[in-house]
């Protein structure tokens, strides 16, 4: 799923938790001969949801214990092999080298985009309006672009030979001619290129919501933090971190879980190379389901990857469920 | 938390609040502007390099020493992608999955949060956190087996296959989405239009539906820049170049019988991400305010 439903979601979701507060009691039960109702209005997404996607999952499951490949495409057939594709992948090196990647990339991506992000609301509300204004828009720009667009646009920034960014890299003369630079040869420089493709995107969000809740802060703590005699740099980390606390939890939950998901923005710059140094999870059992065609390793891959995830959307659900939110 | 809210609360009460001095003020405003300055000059710089490569004439695109303004702006490379490639019949293929997708998804998803909102019974709460679980499942996880399940349909390669796919991928957060909105409307109108005499199923049509009304266009935005945008599931499913959709035609994106094309690429990209970017800062306010309002109240 793309990184703009899960902004959507968590944002939607949080706007439902707001207004409640303010509604004094629960909405009354309906009268009796209304029993029904929910029932025949929750059954289309019933079987909606049922059929497309609890009922793939539990098949993505079965398959994760057979053979299934390429010849099962077309002739149907497969075996069961019980536990052997889960035995299969963790014995290969490159499974932990991807779960590894995956992890402290993941890592990398939140850090980078957070301290920007915060940084960028805190910058937000030393700003007059008009400078306020060019920021937002420009924040809205990064967001609103589409990753598969903006990966594109990164092809083409960094193009060896005529990319703009090698060009400006070469003339700082720090690093040499680097006009025909590689980034996507070098594992190395390949990372960091995604990570400035995905932090580019992940910052708007984070700022921008980030800014808003720092704007509802009481003032007044922080004038008296600083008859107090805190320094600037102390009000931010006592004072403001601390108010902001809630939102920051949300956020860095839910960008763990969007960046552990970031797919395209390497599918379409690397593909996981150069020899898999890019390769994610996520993009790794993709290669393997649909490049090799071995789908029942595939699938292993993709529940092993599915369970890992579960473990930070649980704490995020929750958190979510401690906070009050009335389901 | 509510531990250090107190403590700085009664530091709040400590003394009265003094002006600052005005001209320390001004000159960090200076700084932070220039800062913020630096900040957007960086952070719009790939889509100013998109907007400009697009419409620079071919000969200007590959140059030595880049040119940073568009100094003979022409709209060929825009020209081209449109009429040299299969633009159209992929932009339909686009219009038709995602808006199908879009109309069904908001129908089921408006009954659904009715239904979760509005009334209260057994299994609500557990039925909530299961949708939310299931959106957040990895990519591959769902795509794997809907494409084995797909594929032994004979729905691969067809309008029908993406739709559903796409409806899957777009309900649950609609569902979540919707509810919100359901969540705010006041219990008294419902107890009014039941004094009124109206039953469970003319309150719904007639009270709370034009209600939501705008809660359905937000969230029909979100479900169609999520859709419009969706890349992995329209490459595996769609294997005919006729029946690409949008987001395959732009990472495909070669004028025939044409070395590598980076002006019409940009001029491609910028037809892609325009209606999108458009519907983001149509509901901006929208995004920002309502997170905010709830991120807050922790």
């Amino acid at each position: 799923m793309s990184t703009s439903t899960a902004i959507v979601v968590a944002g939607e979701g949080v706007v439902a938790a707001a207004p409640r507060g303010r509604r004094p009691r629960a909405p009354r039960r309906f009268r009796m001969q209304s029993r029904l109702a929910p029932l025949w209005l929750l059954s289309p997404a019933g079987i909606v949801i049922s059929a497309l996607i609890v009922a793939p999952i539990v098949f993505l499951i079965f398959t994760s214990f057979t053979d299934f490949d390429q010849r099962t495409l077309f002739t149907g057939e497969y075996e069961g092999v019980g536990l052997e594709q889960y035995a299969r992948i963790f014995a290969d090196p490159r499974f932990w080298q991807s779960a590894l990647l995956t992890l402290l990339f993941t890592a990398a991506l939140v850090a980078g985009s957070l301290v920007i992000g915060l940084g960028v609301a805190h910058l937000m509300t030393k700003l007059g309006t008009t400078m306020r204004y060019v920021v937002t828009i420009v924040l809205i720009f990064a967001w609103g672009m589409p990753n598969v667009a903006s990966a594109q646009v990164w092809n083409w920034l960094f193009q060896p030979g005529y990319g703009v960014v090698n060009w400006m890299l070469a003339q700082l003369r720090v690093f040499g001619d680097t006009t025909s630079l590689s980034w996507w040869n070098s594992p190395a420089l390949a990372l960091l290129n995604i990570w400035m493709l995905v932090v580019w995107q992940a910052v708007p969000f984070i700022a921008l919501t980030t800014y808003a809740a720092q704007t509802q802060i009481d003032g007044a703590l922080v004038e008296a933090a600083r008859i107090d005699g805190a320094g600037e740099w102390r009000i931010y980390f006592s004072v403001i971190l601390t108010q902001l606390k809630p939102t920051i939890l949300l956020i860095t939950v839910l960008s763990i879980i969007w960046d552990f998901n970031v797919f395209n923005q390497i599918w379409l710059t690397t593909q996981g190379g150069p020899e898999n140094a890019t390769a994610t999870l996520g993009v790794w059992a993709y290669l393997t389901a649909f490049n090799q065609f071995r789908i029942g390793t595939g699938a292993a891959i993709a529940v092993v990857t599915t369970a890992m995830l579960t473990i930070v959307s649980g704490f995020y659900i929750r958190s979510l469920l401690r906070s009050g939110e009335d389901l | 938390m509510s531990a250090v809210v107190t403590e700085t609360e009664s530091v709040t009460t400590a003394g009265p609040a003094a002006s600052r001095p005005r001209p320390h003020r001004r000159r960090r405003a200076i700084g932070a502007d220039a800062i913020a300055l630096a900040f957007s000059v960086v952070w719009i710089f790939p889509v100013y390099w998109m907007l400009i490569t697009a419409f620079k004439p071919r000969s200007d695109v590959m140059t030595a020493t880049p040119e940073f303004l568009p100094f003979h702006p022409t709209v060929e490379n825009f020209v081209s992608a449109i009429t040299r490639t299969n633009f159209l019949l992929n932009l339909r293929n686009s219009v038709v999955v995602v808006g199908v997708a879009i109309v069904f998804a908001m129908l089921i998803a408006l009954f659904a949060s009715a239904a979760l909102s509005r009334f209260r019974f057994r299994g609500r709460r557990t039925i909530m956190v299961l949708i939310l679980a299931v959106q957040m499942l990895p990519g591959a996880a769902l795509l794997i087996p809907q494409f084995l399940i797909f594929n032994d349909l004979g729905l691969l390669n067809r309008y029908i296959g993406l739709i559903l796919a796409y409806v899957a991928s777009v309900l649950p957060f609609s569902i979540w989405s919707l509810r919100g909105f359901f969540v705010t409307i006041p219990v008294e109108v419902e107890e009014a239009a039941m004094v009124d005499g109206a039953g469970t199923w003319t309150i719904l049509w007639r009270v709370l539906f034009p209600l939501v009304v705008p809660g359905m266009i937000s969230t029909s935005i979100f479900g169609f820049i999520t859709a419009w945008n969706e890349y992995i599931l329209a490459y595996t499913f769609m294997k005919d170049t006729t029946m690409y959709t949008l987001p395959i035609w732009l990472v495909s994106f070669r004028v025939p019988n044409q070395p590598v094309d980076f002006g019409g690429q940009m001029a491609a990209s910028v037809l892609f991400s325009l209606p999108v970017v458009v519907f983001f800062l149509l509901i901006q306010r929208h995004l920002v305010t309502g997170m905010s309002a709830g991120a807050v109240k922790g």
